[in-house]
């Protein structure tokens, strides 16, 4: 089980691709380089999931945790690209109302 | 009457000098084979640790002697940047799963006799003894 | 020491001889059997080396210097082998002291959990909880006040493991602190929430859903904080519903409202509370569907609560070859008459 991350910053956007899944074993290295982006001050930091099929709680967690973040460094974030999983996690758990989420467009079955 | 070599340690080649110094002294002492290898392992790691850690640094052998006993001291000193959490440093598993060698918990194992002393930012004095048995 | 060392030398030169004689597979097996003594006695692979050496120098007097010199070599080799071997026996040490505070912590933890059962002519309940490893971060909870009421839940702190069991043991203690609300589903959870978002570390979230029966009104009242729907099931049409609730996970933020839910239960009607690790249990050909813990609950509905969870526990665990990647709690309440 591997995640892929990839950062892409821009003058007022960070794009961070997530490529796999999102787990146990792979949220400490995605919480190491995701929440130091989500600290930069007044940016919009959009979190790309469409390469993403599996999302347990601990990596909600660190959504939760980068949403803290960019809360206090007055930035943004955005959640793009979930597949049906991994939305039905963030409606059940309350998140979809306080994260920024936008539905992936091409489902994938 | 006391012997004691001094080696630098600046480079590779201090760590081989130190070693060599070490081996001769401890069958001099009248350390078996097995045990001249341990010493020489334990020099080594020492040594390793100065010039890895602290760039450079100094290593004194000595011969021991206490209540009868016969041994060989080692004692390992620099002026580097000391080590933060000592403890940490003497568990096991700490060092060596970085493939970092034996550590220091293997020189302690390979010694009779270990003592540590570090200051942060001042340096760290490392002295152990094998007795002879 | 030094008689051992002596017995050992002994030993392994009539060993060496017997094999250069015969070349015998039995001498090679005592071979084998003699390592086993040699580690039981704490014998350090150099030692060892250093001992076929000078027995073989004693049967071979007259050996080639390159041979006794090469030993050299293999001996300072061996020196690494020798601290590593010691190093895994030490950690082992370490692990097995490691492994009884955990135990030690495990019963601890069990101990929170409730311990008296209910004593209700008309409400049959059932529950069980494993966890993955030796420490659980799920939580269940039952209370039955002085006119019967039951108050029930089922919690789940994120990750499992030491850090989820501490969490939970906050959640049992909040829980005490807040006795009047037992019955008031949502504004429990509110008042939990007010804790838990104090005391949490911010990666951290509990997630928790609470019920409440009232055996006098027959009213089932319920709220839920970003947990995992359980069900209902309706004897008369003979169906089971999901047990949608609305609210955010504990912990996120310090005001949050839940909506509260009620029921009306009829004889025979049951609930079925859980924890995402009935749900999201992944067998060899992907996850599990919600359907086929609702047929599993449906193939043993005849029996008492307890026997069901027990059973879909059983196969479950089956179904991912004994082990269980996450904490495991289910709890079912049925009204009987």
């Amino acid at each position: 089980m591997n995640l892929h991350i990839d950062i892409k910053e821009k003058a007022q956007e960070s794009l961070v691709s997530l490529k796999g899944e999102i787990d146990v074993y792979t949220v400490p290295k995605l919480k190491e380089e995701l929440i130091p982006v989500t600290e930069e001050p007044n940016k919009h930091v959009i979190v790309d999931l469409s390469g993403v099929n599996y999302i347990d709680s601990t990596g909600l967690g660190v959504f939760i945790g980068a949403l803290k973040a960019t809360d206090q460094s007055g930035s943004t974030l955005k959640i793009t690209g979930v597949n049906d999983r991994v939305r039905r996690l963030f409606t059940i758990t309350g998140l979809d109302e306080v994260i920024d989420i936008e539905v992936n467009e091409r489902e994938e079955a | 009457m006391q012997v004691q070599t001094h080696v630098d340690i600046h480079s590779e080649w201090g760590i081989v000098a130190a070693r060599q110094a070490g081996r001769k002294l401890a069958r001099e002492i009248g350390f078996g084979s097995v045990d001249q290898a341990r010493v020489t392992t334990a020099i080594s790691e020492l040594a390793r640790n100065i010039y890895l850690y602290a760039n450079k640094g100094q290593i004194y052998i000595e011969e021991a002697t206490s209540s009868g006993k016969r041994g060989i001291r080692i004692i390992a000193t620099d002026e580097g940047p000391g080590i933060k959490d000592i403890r940490k440093v003497m568990e096991d598993g700490y060092t060596t799963s970085g493939g970092l060698g034996a550590g220091l918990p293997g020189v302690k194992r390979l010694m009779d006799e270990f003592k540590i002393d570090s200051e942060l930012n001042e340096g760290t004095t490392i002295s152990a003894i094998k007795w002879l048995r | 020491m030094e008689k051992t060392k002596l017995s050992m030398y002994q030993l392994y030169k009539d060993m060496l001889n017997t094999y250069l004689d015969s070349k015998s597979e039995h001498a090679l097996y005592a071979a084998q059997q003699f390592s086993k003594e040699m580690m039981e006695k704490d014998m350090s692979p150099e030692e060892m080396v250093s001992l076929h050496m000078s027995v073989f120098q004693e049967m071979v007097p007259e050996l080639p210097e390159e041979v006794v010199d090469s030993f050299d070599l293999l001996l300072e080799v061996m020196i690494g082998y020798g601290l590593a071997y010691r190093e895994h026996q030490s950690l082992r040490d370490r692990q097995r002291q490691l492994e009884s505070e955990l135990n030690v912590a495990a019963r601890m933890q069990q101990a929170l959990l409730p311990e008296d059962e209910i004593h209700a002519p008309d409400v049959d309940l059932g529950v069980l909880s494993v966890p993955a490893g030796k420490m659980s971060g799920d939580y269940y909870h039952y209370i039955q006040d002085d006119h019967g009421c039951i108050g029930l839940a089922v919690a789940d702190v994120i990750g499992k493991g030491v850090p989820a069991a501490m969490c939970m043991s906050m959640i049992k203690y909040a829980m005490d602190s807040i006795p009047e609300q037992r019955l008031q589903p949502a504004a429990l959870l509110e008042s939990l929430n007010r804790v838990v978002e104090r005391n949490i570390d911010s990666n951290m979230f509990i997630t928790m859903v609470y019920g409440s029966y009232d055996p006098r009104s027959h009213r089932f009242y319920y709220a839920g904080a970003g947990h995992e729907p359980g069900f209902y099931y309706s004897k008369k049409t003979d169906s089971f519903e999901e047990l949608t609730t609305k609210g955010l996970v504990l912990g996120l933020s310090q005001k949050v409202s839940y909506k509260e839910y009620v029921k009306n239960v009829e004889p025979g009607d049951f609930f079925v509370l859980l924890s995402d690790g009935v749900t999201e249990c992944r067998t060899e050909d992907g996850f599990i569907e919600r359907e086929q813990i609702t047929d599993m609950i449906r193939k043993h509905i005849d029996l008492p609560a307890q026997e069901i969870v027990n059973r879909v526990y059983r196969e479950l665990e089956k179904m991912q070859d004994f082990e269980l990647k996450d904490d495991f709690t289910l709890l079912i309440l049925r009204r009987k008459v």
